[in-house]
């Protein structure tokens, strides 16, 4: 019995919730009708390794189709950890021709021309998404199939989402999937959260926006309901303003949960009275950390309910409004300070 | 015009078993709860007028009834909520006060609460001559208590109570600033409901 194989097994075992173990196998299939029913009777974690493991040997399943049952349990349940957005620039000619077959050919031998030791797996996922599993070995090594990179792209799009990327790996990929879909450049999109379809929905701007308007939408009409004739609002139409501006700032339905949003202050010290750190060079430095667990959400109802000055900020609209939870604000950037201490309240 | 202003000079006067409730709260979560339990209130017929915080706007003005009560909604768990307040009161007629305005103040019993905080408002509601109640806004039957004890106080307001007046209320319910030796702990218990028991 391969060392590396039984390690993957408990890991997949370990990981994968009971209950949804059964649908998983199910999926693969590669069990026959009767393993899975065996399989579902077992209730411990450490039985169900020792009889997969034993149905590997009988059905002479590789490492390779284990790491199959790792990305259908990974497409499934896809908010497992930080996923980071990148954005590939400056398409070329032929880049929105790349078809599925093309791109997989491509990215293979590309990513083996730079590295040798690594095992790339494809798949296609029903809305699009064409999910890339990265085991990375080094010259000495074989893939180490405990630590893979999970890559998801959208196909003629310029966006890519990562997981679990090592910074030593990160120009490899780069390069390899900058040649394979025909851009030019991979940069940063400054995005991350925990929720890969949010950040996804953010990005491609998948989710219900509201366009600045003098006249109020038969939407917001609709929406309000009978109250009790005893009940009277004194300040109903500021507050229809305001909820007006915060649904322009960051959309009309359910938001894309993001987890946080980081601004990165760089800018000159001013104060007259402090003279040693105004004439200081170096730039003042300061980080602001907005989390929650479900940041634009959280926003919105600051603005909505006038805890946060409305029209809000463009440091906090621009959340949605650029796809970006990474901001660094330098003397020439978009907002001044004043504006960064408003937005703390 | 002069038959319109004393259309206007009538609405200003009390109406026939009704009394007229001002809830005034920053964030707007509190007062919607306890507005839609005080109007189900059948003895006495109960108009709720909603804010977030004073002056109230001039355009409503016509419409607006006489208000018998001013209830301010303090989330002691946020300063924004108590500045707000503070700031609101400075709109009311110092003439107004007695015995037509109460505090009342949610997440007292919240750890992250600085007790500075309550000692403020209690101090502001010492110094104003006006009660202070604690309620609970989480649980249904927090509401309930707080509607309760809200419709006592408006009633007497409102007039509607034999041999009862506001100012005579207000003498026996307004909030008393506690010593400062008292431990911590024991200024948390209600204020209202120490004094006076209120069944009318």
């Amino acid at each position: 019995m391969d060392e590396s194989k039984k390690r993957l097994v408990q890991r997949l075992i370990r990981r994968i919730p009971t209950k949804m173990l059964k649908t998983t196998l199910e999926k693969w299939g590669h069990l026959t009708g009767e393993q899975l029913r065996a399989m579902d009777s077992i209730q411990s974690k450490w039985a169900l390794t020792e009889s997969l493991l034993a149905i590997c040997e009988e059905n002479e399943l590789a490492v390779k189709h284990l790491t199959e049952l790792e990305m259908i349990y990974m497409i499934d349940n896809p908010d497992q950890g930080m996923w980071y957005a990148f954005q590939l620039t400056d398409p070329g000619d032929d880049a929105q021709s790349v078809d599925l077959m093309q791109f997989k050919e491509q990215f293979k031998s590309h990513l083996r021309e730079i590295v040798r030791q690594v095992s790339v797996k494809i798949k296609k996922h029903t809305d699009e998404a064409v999910w890339i599993r990265i085991a990375w070995g080094d010259t000495y090594s074989r893939p180490d199939h405990l630590k893979p990179t999970y890559v998801v792209h959208y196909l003629q799009t310029p966006y890519v989402f990562v997981t679990r990327l090592n910074s030593k790996q990160k120009p490899i990929l780069f390069q390899a999937m900058v040649l394979s879909t025909r851009y030019q450049y991979f940069k940063d999109a400054n995005l991350s959260g925990r929720n890969l379809t949010a950040i996804r929905d953010l990005l491609m701007r998948k989710y219900q926006q509201v366009f600045p308007t003098k006249y109020p939408s038969p939407l917001t009409e609709r929406k309000q309901t009978v109250t009790n004739p005893h009940v009277e609002r004194e300040q109903a139409k500021p507050a229809a303003n305001r909820l007006q501006m915060a649904c322009e700032a960051f959309g009309g339905g359910t938001l894309p949960q993001l987890q946080s949003a980081v601004y990165k202050l760089e800018t000159k010290f001013r104060d007259h009275t402090n003279t040693l750190m105004t004439e200081r060079e170096e730039p003042f430095r300061c980080v602001v950390k907005f989390s929650s667990t479900n940041l634009l959400e959280s926003l919105k109802n600051c603005a909505s309910s006038g805890i946060a000055s409305t029209p809000v900020t463009p440091l906090l609209s621009s959340i949605p409004l650029k796809g970006k939870n990474y901001f660094v604000i330098t003397d020439n950037g978009p907002g001044p300070s004043s504006q960064r201490r408003q937005t703390q309240n | 015009m002069s038959d319109a202003r004393s259309e206007k000079k009538r609405d200003k006067l009390p109406g026939l078993n009704t009394a007229n409730i001002l809830l005034v709260e920053s964030e707007e979560q509190f007062q919607k709860s306890l507005a839609d339990a005080l109007v189900e209130e059948t003895a006495v017929t109960v108009y709720v007028r909603l804010a977030k915080s004073l002056p109230l706007p001039k355009e409503n003005e016509e419409s607006r009834p006489r208000i018998d009560l001013v209830v301010f909604i303090i989330n002691l768990t946020s300063e924004l909520s108590f500045q707000s307040a503070e700031a609101s009161l400075k709109y009311l007629d110092p003439g107004y006060l007695l015995g037509k305005v109460c505090f009342m103040v949610t997440n007292a019993r919240n750890v992250s609460v600085p007790t500075k905080r309550l000692d403020a408002v209690r101090k502001l509601a010492a110094a104003l001559h006006c009660p202070l109640l604690f309620a609970e806004d989480q649980t249904s039957d927090g509401v309930t208590n707080a509607t309760k004890r809200l419709l006592s106080i408006l009633k007497v307001s409102a007039g509607l109570v034999p041999m009862a007046t506001a100012l005579y209320l207000s003498s026996l319910t307004s909030c008393t600033v506690p010593p400062r030796h008292r431990p911590a702990k024991l200024r948390l218990a209600p204020v209202f409901s120490g004094g006076v028991s209120l069944n009318f």
